[in-house]
């Protein structure tokens, strides 16, 4: 899977290792901004109240 | 044949690198929950704490305005860190690194209210995480909640470390389960335990010792100082 994007990236070696970086850094950037916030909430480890149901997850 | 292998092979390999990969993104939502929505939090609760000041500097005495939060809560067991408090406890306003007051299921009071329990709720990590430091708390430690005009010392006289997340009846107004029986200006505070789970709940209870008026320069009462 990686061999295989690695094999597709223009450039040499370099130029390949730059863009891996940029692309790494791009999930990174998707995960923190977009996926771990919307993931956050419906794993049972914010709930600080006493409600009974766990509303302020 | 050869190629056939070559497949197998293949798959497998896929299928390995998919798990590292599993496992770098499980690492990367620890250093998420962690440390980055600290981040963000401190940096939202701070901006809106000295929006807060400055509101207080600049507007003579008379109504408070009390939108943007009630005031500041200051634990010195917990660290040296002021918390700031505003009404509710819904996830989207504690994720901005402050504690909420409850409006459900049981009403807090309000420290200035004559009688009541004001009950507080915070992360103990991530999102600010201003209760990480809550067992640190014990009795006798002083607990400030700090208004616009007033100093409002609490002495901490009960620690639960460890209750169910359903039992509501520590917010009552006299919380029976801290000892108490009769009507009495009380604090409350709630987050989650053991630390970076929220399986049971952790309550710390105090009473209110006395007021003091903020005078010109905002001096702290001896409790903080």
């Amino acid at each position: 899977m990686y061999g295989w994007i690695w094999r597709h990236l223009p450039g040499n070696a370099w130029v390949r290792a730059a863009l891996s970086l940029v692309l790494v850094l791009a999930v990174v950037y998707v995960l923190f901004q977009y996926v771990f916030p919307w993931a956050e909430p419906l794993l049972p480890f914010g709930d600080v109240t006493v409600d009974g149901e766990g509303a302020a997850r | 044949m050869a190629r056939a292998r070559g497949r197998v092979a293949g798959a497998i390999s896929v299928f390995g690198e998919l798990l590292i990969t599993a496992g770098v993104v499980l690492g990367l939502f620890v250093v998420y929950s962690l440390w980055w929505t600290n981040v963000l939090a401190d940096r939202e609760s701070s901006r809106q704490g000295d929006r807060i000041r400055d509101d207080w500097a600049n507007s003579g005495p008379g109504a408070l305005d009390t939108k943007d939060g009630i005031g500041f809560l200051h634990v010195p067991a917990m660290g040296a860190d002021e918390v700031l408090v505003k009404k509710g406890t819904n996830t989207k306003e504690l994720n901005n690194g402050i504690a909420g007051y409850y409006t459900e299921p049981i009403k807090s009071a309000l420290p200035w209210d004559d009688k009541g329990n004001f009950t507080l709720a915070a992360h103990r990590d991530g999102h600010g995480a201003k209760f990480h430091n809550i067992h640190k708390i014990k009795n006798g430690d002083p607990v400030v909640f700090e208004t616009k005009d007033t100093w409002y010392v609490y002495k901490v006289y009960k620690t639960l470390p460890k209750t169910s997340k359903y039992n509501v009846e520590v917010l009552q107004p006299v919380p029976k389960e801290s000892g108490k029986t009769k009507p009495g200006r009380y604090i409350t505070l709630t987050t989650c335990t053991p630390i970076y789970t929220s399986d049971y709940r952790y309550i710390v209870w105090g009473e209110l010792e006395r007021t003091e008026k903020v005078d010109a320069k905002r001096t702290p009462p001896a409790e903080l100082r």
